[in-house]
């Protein structure tokens, strides 16, 4: 067992479970959506990221280029988050959220399913 | 650039997750404070509010408390959080720093930014190897004849000099081994545009080594190799290295030049020169008994140089076994004894040859107090001796490095140069004698410049195409486009045509498609003539005095107008 990699599964996974967790819930609900999930969304998809930095293979590459995708989407609900300030709770704003979050968790399932194809490609 | 951009990332891993994981933790902490407004309302930071406050807080930055004053529960947060975040972050700070200055991450910036260099290098140029006094000679010469040279060298001190030196082109440089393939094709020996690769590291075995991976890698790149022995000479020589570059054989031939045809000498170190340097006058050296001091690979090639213009020489050796001479005076020639022994009184020069440059010092200046009229030939072995060389005014100084880069030179300038200098040495003293006479006329006393050109679609479009509807002559290439009555201060050497050479080809030769010419002169000529020789409207001028209009409807005009005037 190698220590590297169940951090790196961890984490991928984590990203993923995250962002279902945060984007899972009727999408113009602001009860079923917390900030603080979201939060914790972004941070680890960025650690996530962080990881998968100076892999030189091709499918290393694409596994980074997942991650700052869904960094990219979550990073960008925030901010229209934020920037919504006192009407952060107004529909029309928590469902842009939403669905960006939805965005981010399409590249982190594509990430997961990268992480799976290339756990069955080892032999050993 | 790739490989770098990966290298930073990978170490920079730990240290941006650090800062990452510390951010989190402040910020999540700092929103879930309580506090109170100045209406006594209970109050928190939004987790947005809380990321600001955390990051002017962790960069030192610090506005102070915003939007409120906070509460003690927050205070006690905040000084956490500083301890927390501001750590991790000159952590991270502190690695980019390191990695910036880490030998391993800056050779590959240096090595990087060199290929890129000779990638973008869109003229033909040279890899030069080793850059000692030879090569620094040769750069210089090559830079100020406009051919384009990268460098690569071992020392990094020598690189440091060549980046101090002013050159009028960006020099490419690298310090590494040249004797590594891989820093060759960084080198660009892969690239179309390179001629060749001159190979003159003070050690053989690495020219040697550079000459084989050259004809491997591309056979049809000219090498020239330097070559200080006969074994490492005949190797080179055995897989086709192109010019083999040995400086002991050249002197010995050289100076067997200056005993027979000064002229001829003189013309050949005029054309290889570095333009704009004035040029020594030489003395011819006189005939008579020779003595020589030191019969190893300079002396050998002295005496049999001599001895082909039947000059009577003594030899003293040290050591004759060893090297295999047969009748000589044995002794290191230092003493009055031996040099009295050679008839130091009856003879009428001496070349001191051996590899010690002190005992070469000591012979020439007890020999020329022995006999004052003494012609001395003096060999300098290490360049750091030059200042005590330049105190003993010998007559001749032989530099193997100036060998070098003269011979280096008359290969690289232009293939044509090379060959006109091989017909220079057929023909007499006396033709050489008349021709630096015209040369001096008209260049003046400084070296010149010398370049060769090809009429070609691509070199010269404009006379190129001219030729195919009227005859041209050498004279009419030579008007000045600025006064077509004035000629170029431009001297031709050699006209090549279906391999033939042509020497000193008079002014009335018609020239023809594919000929090379091979000029002599100053560099202001040489730009205008290559600009002329492309240009179709100068060329008209300098040809029939005639100026084409520029635009089609002047030319229209232009065009009735003769038409008219030719019509009645």
């Amino acid at each position: 067992m190698n220590l590297e990699k169940v951090i790196f599964g961890f984490f991928i996974l984590l990203a993923l479970t995250l962002n279902f967790g945060f984007f899972i819930g009727d999408i113009d609900n602001p009860h079923h959506h917390h900030a603080y999930e979201l939060y914790i969304a972004i941070v680890v998809n960025l650690i996530a990221t962080v990881l998968k930095f100076g892999d030189r293979t091709h499918i290393g590459a694409i596994h980074l280029a997942t991650s700052l995708v869904a960094d990219l989407q979550l990073i960008a609900a925030a901010i229209l988050w934020a920037a919504a300030g006192t009407q952060g709770d107004d529909p029309s704003v928590i469902v842009s959220v939403v669905s960006l979050s939805g965005g981010a968790l399409l590249a982190n399932i594509t990430s997961v399913v990268l992480l799976i194809a290339e756990t069955i490609q080892i032999k050993r | 650039m790739n490989n770098i951009l990966f290298l930073i990332l990978r170490r920079m891993r730990l240290p941006i997750i650090a800062v990452i994981v510390s951010y989190t933790i402040a910020v999540a902490g700092m929103s879930l404070m309580p506090g109170v407004d100045p209406d006594g309302h209970p109050w928190r930071l939004s987790i947005f509010e809380a990321f600001y406050v955390i990051s002017y807080t962790a960069t030192t930055i610090g506005f102070g408390e915003v939007p409120f004053p906070y509460s003690t529960a927050q205070r006690m947060w905040m000084s956490f959080s500083i301890y927390l975040t501001v750590i991790p972050w000159f952590y991270a700070i502190g690695k980019i720093i390191t990695l910036f200055q880490d030998p391993g991450l800056r050779q590959a910036f240096t090595t990087s930014r060199f290929a890129r260099e000779v990638h973008h290098l869109l003229e033909p140029f040279y890899i030069v190897c080793g850059y000692g006094e030879t090569g620094s000679l040769l750069v210089r010469a090559l830079d100020k004849n406009e051919v384009r040279v990268v460098v690569i060298e071992m020392e990094q001190e020598r690189i440091n000099e060549l980046e101090l030196e002013d050159y009028q082109f960006d020099i490419p440089n690298l310090c590494a081994d040249a004797k590594l393939p891989e820093t060759l094709l960084r080198a660009g020996l892969k690239n179309p545009m390179c001629q060749g690769v001159a190979a003159l590291t003070d050690d053989d075995h690495a020219n040697l080594a550079i000459a084989v991976a050259v004809k491997l890698i591309s056979p049809e790149l000219r090498v020239l190799g330097r070559a200080e022995t006969e074994q490492t000479a005949s190797n080179m020589a055995s897989f086709g290295t192109d010019h083999i570059i040995n400086p002991y054989t050249i002197f010995g031939d050289h100076l067997a030049m200056e005993v027979h045809a000064i002229g001829t000498y003189l013309l050949h170190e005029w054309l290889t020169g570095v333009p704009g340097e004035s040029l020594k006058s030489p003395i011819c050296p006189p005939i008579g008994k020779w003595i020589v001091c030191g019969y190893g690979r300079f002396g050998r090639s002295v005496v049999q140089n001599l001895e082909l213009e039947h000059i009577v020489t003594t030899i003293i050796e040290a050591d004759p076994e060893r090297t295999g001479c047969k009748e000589c005076i044995v002794g290191n020639g230092t003493e009055k004894e031996t040099l009295q022994q050679a008839g130091v009184h009856e003879a009428v020069g001496i070349v001191a040859g051996t590899n010690d440059d002190i005992n070469n010092l000591s012979i020439v200046m007890t020999a020329r107090e022995m006999n004052p009229d003494l012609f001395v030939v003096l060999r300098k072995n290490k360049r750091f001796n030059a200042a005590l060389f330049e105190h003993f005014k010998a007559d001749i100084t032989m530099e193997p490095s100036d060998i070098i880069a003269h011979e280096c030179l008359a290969n690289m300038i232009s293939p044509l140069l090379a060959q006109f200098l091989s017909l220079v040495r057929l023909q007499s003293n006396a033709w050489a004698n008349s021709l630096i006479q015209r040369l001096v006329e008209t260049v003046g006393e400084n070296v010149p410049e010398t370049w060769a050109i090809s009429i070609t679609n691509e070199n010269t479009p404009a006379l190129f195409h001219m030729l195919a509807h009227e005859p041209i002559t050498l004279a009419d290439i030579l008007r000045n486009p600025n006064d077509r009555a004035a000629t170029l201060p431009i001297v031709p050497l050699m006209i090549l045509r279906r391999n033939q050479p042509l020497l000193l080809p008079e002014a009335d030769t018609v020239l023809e498609r594919g000929d090379r010419i091979l000029f002599c002169g100053h560099d202001n000529a040489k730009s205008t003539t290559t600009y002329a020789l492309g240009d179709f409207k100068t060329m008209r001028y300098m040809l029939h005095d005639q100026q084409l209009a520029d635009s089609w409807l002047w030319r229209q005009i232009k065009r009735r107008k003769s038409a008219q005037t030719s019509a009645p």
